[in-house]
């Protein structure tokens, strides 16, 4: 029997037994055994590899603290020199997704690894690493841990042994953009009559060029008064009441807040300060205007500019925020602001 | 109608030289300098790109600009920054194709010929 | 119109005293051949070789492809414009040396590339290894211009084919295919309930090394034209495209143009299939505009519900394909378009560029992109010299076994966008 290949996984706080939100901040440390999903990934290796150790990092720690995070993953796994990198599933878990991205992609770019990982494809890290790693296409909660282990395992084989992975929908994972050419039994100008006949009877037919797909919002139409309107200040850069007392996340925000400012000239320092991730956020703490500039827009309705500046102000998180989150948030605030008769509002991101 | 043809051809500069800018630079710099005249307002006369991947790699690039208007019209504008995008996305696997030099100035030059003609006939009032 | 193909299958091509079909075997007589075609003034010198299926052959660098045939019956012998005088194509009678084909071969310019492999890994991606060649590589006297050194191959490859045709006139078919169409109004009131379906196919006519010839007249001046699809299956159409390896059209793959052969299977069936459409691909942003606005316009006059586009090249007639696309798709037009594209090697560079939000039934052809190997041949006809130039522009694609990496552009009709070979680009 030939040697067993060597996969090192990588979990977060909860997936390793930690704890839950509240060991979210708790730097990495390696384990060498198989931890949480470990086990039951190294079973569905069906004795061709073994887990010969468990990296658990803390979420909030991983994405606050990305250089020190990869540092400690590079340097763990340049020690076990695994054949593999095994990451999640991360399912729709935001922050969990983008630290399995950040590290599938630092272990391919920088090691020339092969990484394995496992998200819901509305995940945030999807994107970070789709085209570096291999990234299955899983449910969006751990209850669908059963499915994504084995499909996650029968790829990792595949890569160990330097087997070529069939196309997407066959393997379960999600495309990584990749045009692979190849020869259809058909030829080409059948295929193009065939799409035409389903074109043409209205049923369904797949091109073999698809598209970039964006969300197209159609603008409002203009506000034909300005000094008679209202308008409201909304922002995705994190900035909150000192205290953050909605705990709104600093990465892949799960909630929104709003806050009333009728009686502030401005966003004051310390009084409000940035919780947002990922970004430098000393001068948004010197002075949060500059990432949502209620002082300029008070001065505009105090010099009759503007009507009036809405008495509330509507803050989350962008970075990793999942594209379902932002959708419902984006309606749950502009149901408020229909409602309560605002004219405009100001959108501002980092 | 005045043309200018934008080239880093040393056999259309002999030929047009009244009527060409020198490009002392690749063809990558000729694209470049397409895409800023048509932002400064020029009017875009002759796609930058060639018909051909062959042509593609050829280190002769001539393209014709017309008058200069008040504004950059928006189609000339995503074509020119289409052109420069896509030759170096062709040209990031390749280098550029050296050894044939003294024919792709030739085909240059009367592929260029050939759109000026097309130019002429092409329903402009003569100038 | 009427349209019978008598197809007379060949399994082998050998030269001999003659030319003639004997149990499926030409027979094609070299020297009445070479003389015939140095009948041109310009011909100083032919060299006539044979390229079967399977045989580690390379043909390099090909300039053109053509099937040989005769006319039998009814007008529009040879090709019309061009190798004889104007008559109507689309008619009567033709019998095709199926399975033969005829390779022209030799630079007129040093970078040409175009690559034929006979067998293996490079046989594969090209649909003319499958054919039996005659191949012929010409010299021209010496003081030609380009412009009439290229005349002067095309001239031969499709003299060469009418002569080597000729051999189809005594011999049964195999195989007789019946194309029959009438006039528009007449296969509307035949198919009053089908989808009205029009071809539109984009040919480079671009000068020098790009042009395509309709009945002899240089495309590069007409607006786009209607044709009644039987034509190009006559031999009315020619190539004059001596770059683009990969994806332009030979004049073989105009006489056996795929999509209207597929489209013609439907027509009275799923759609009522009302032509084809000759549209040129311009250098000038005007000609372009002109050229698809046209075209909109022949499509709306024959009240077209959906149009096939085909591409021929890559680079500035993209800009083409996406502007008829948009123009038939805004005016209820539904499209579906045929071309390669361009990933990278490595295929994960996708071309925004190629895309617009109208192109949602795309056809892709291929990645131009993608490299293939080809092991060394053991016998190369054409300029051994070539090959360097097929791995040109990127170092160790010659390895010093002769194997040989290249790029799919390399290789003749790989990525054909008149969709005539099966390969494709899938989302990986």
């Amino acid at each position: 029997m030939s040697e067993k290949f060597k996969v090192l996984y990588y979990v977060n706080q909860f997936f390793g037994q930690v704890g839950g939100e509240d060991k979210a901040g708790m730097p990495p440390e390696y384990r060498p055994q198989k931890v949480g999903p470990a086990m039951g990934f190294e079973g569905a290796l069906r004795g061709e590899g073994e887990v010969v150790g468990t990296i658990i990092c803390g979420d909030n720690y991983f994405n606050e603290h990305q250089k020190e995070s990869l540092d400690f993953i590079k340097k763990t796994v340049k020690e076990a020199s695994p054949d593999v990198v095994v990451a999640g599933p991360a399912f729709n878990a935001g922050r969990y997704g983008m630290a399995c991205g950040e590290l599938a992609k630092a272990m391919a770019e920088e090691l020339a690894l092969p990484v394995v990982t496992g998200m819901y494809a509305e995940n945030p890290g999807v994107d970070v690493c789709k085209n570096k790693a291999i990234v299955v296409g899983t449910s969006d909660s751990a209850a669908g841990m059963r499915k994504a282990l084995p499909a996650m395992a029968a790829i990792t084989v595949k890569l160990a042994k330097g087997i070529e992975l069939g196309a997407p929908e066959k393997e379960g994972y999600i495309a990584r953009g990749m045009r692979k050419t190849l020869f259809e039994e058909k030829r080409g100008s059948l295929r193009a009559v065939s799409m035409l006949l389903a074109r043409l009877k209205g049923e369904e037919f797949e091109t073999e060029l698809p598209m970039p797909v964006f969300d197209q919002v159609e603008p409002a139409p203009a506000i034909r008064d300005l000094s008679k309107a209202t308008v409201a200040l909304c922002t995705s850069g994190g900035i909150v009441p000192q205290g953050n007392p909605d705990g709104i996340q600093s990465a892949s925000a799960q909630k929104w807040g709003k806050y009333d400012v009728s009686g502030l000239d401005g966003l004051p320092a310390p009084g409000f300060y940035s919780t947002h991730g990922g970004y430098d956020t000393a001068y948004a703490n010197e002075n949060p205007n500059r990432v949502a500039p209620l002082d300029l827009l008070k001065e505009f309705a105090k010099e009759g500019v503007i009507g009036k500046v809405f008495d509330w102000f509507f803050t989350t998180t962008g970075t990793g925020t999942s594209v379902s989150n932002a959708q419902k948030f984006g309606k749950e605030i502009g149901a408020i602001l229909k409602e309560a008769g605002v004219d405009g509002v100001i959108l501002t991101s980092t | 109608m005045q043309r200018t043809i934008v080239t880093n051809n040393p056999a259309v500069w002999d030929k047009y030289s009244a009527n060409a800018l020198f490009i002392e630079g690749s063809a990558e710099q000729v694209l470049i300098r397409v895409r800023d005249m048509v932002h400064q307002g020029y009017e875009l006369i002759s796609h930058p790109l060639p018909a051909s991947l062959r042509i593609m790699f050829s280190p002769y690039r001539s393209v014709i600009i017309g008058e200069k208007r008040g504004a950059a019209d928006h189609l000339e504008a995503e074509i020119a920054e289409e052109s420069i995008w896509k030759y170096r996305q062709k040209m990031s696997s390749r280098e550029i194709d050296a050894g044939n030099n003294a024919d792709y100035r030739l085909i240059d030059l009367l592929l260029l010929d050939a759109a000026l003609k097309e130019d002429q006939g092409g329903g402009q009032p003569p100038g | 119109m009427k349209l019978e193909i008598g197809r007379i299958n060949i399994k082998d091509i050998q030269f001999g005293d003659g030319t003639f079909v004997q149990d499926g075997v030409l027979t094609v007589d070299r020297e009445g051949l070479t003389a015939f075609l140095k009948e041109d003034e310009r011909v100083a010198g032919v060299r006539l070789d044979i390229a079967r299926p399977g045989e580690k052959v390379r043909i390099i660098p090909v300039k053109d492809v053509v099937e040989p045939r005769v006319k039998i019956e009814g007008t529009g012998a040879g090709f019309p414009g061009v190798t004889a005088k104007p008559s109507q194509c689309g008619q009567g009678r033709t019998h095709v040396l199926y399975g033969a084909a005829v390779v022209t071969v030799g630079d007129i310019v040093g970078f040409q590339e175009g690559v034929i492999d006979m067998w293996g890994e490079g046989g594969r991606w090209t649909p003319f290894s499958k054919t039996c060649n005659v191949t012929l590589d010409l010299q021209v006297v010496d003081g030609l211009d380009t412009h009439t050194h290229e005349e002067t191959i095309r001239l031969a490859g499709l003299r060469a084919a009418e002569f080597i045709g000729l051999a189809g006139r005594g011999a049964e078919p195999d195989e007789v295919l019946t194309y029959e169409m009438g006039g528009i109004f007449e296969e509307t009131e035949k198919y009053p309930n089908l989808p009205k379906v029009l071809y539109a196919e984009m040919m480079i006519t671009q000068g020098l090394l790009h042009d395509t010839y309709i009945y002899g007249v240089n495309a590069q001046t007409i607006l786009p034209a209607l044709m009644h699809p039987h034509e190009e299956l006559d031999g009315a159409v020619i190539s004059g495209n001596c770059v683009a390896a990969c994806d332009k059209i030979t004049t073989y793959q105009h006489q056996n143009n795929s999509v209207i052969l597929d489209l013609f299977a439907q027509h009275g069936k799923e759609i009522n299939f009302m032509g084809v459409v000759m549209v040129p691909e311009h250098t000038t942003l005007s000609g372009k505009l002109r050229a698809s606005d046209y075209t909109l316009k022949l499509a709306q006059m024959l009240g077209a519900d959906a149009v096939v586009v085909s591409e021929e090249g890559y680079g500035n007639p993209d800009s083409d394909l996406l502007m008829i696309c948009k123009k038939c798709e805004n005016a209820g037009i539904k499209t579906v378009l045929i071309t390669d594209e361009c990933a990278g090697r490595d295929g994960m560079s996708q071309g925004l560029a190629d895309t617009a939000s109208e192109a949602v039934a795309v056809v892709s052809t291929g990645n131009v992109s993608h490299v293939v190997t080809l092991a060394p041949a053991e016998r190369v006809i054409g300029n051994p010299e070539s090959i360097a130039v097929l791995a040109g522009g990127w170092k160790g694609a010659l390895l010093e076994d002769g194997t040989l990496m290249c790029e799919l552009n390399a290789v003749i009709g790989s990525t054909s966008e008149i969709g005539y070979h099966h390969v494709t680009c899938r989302q990986y």
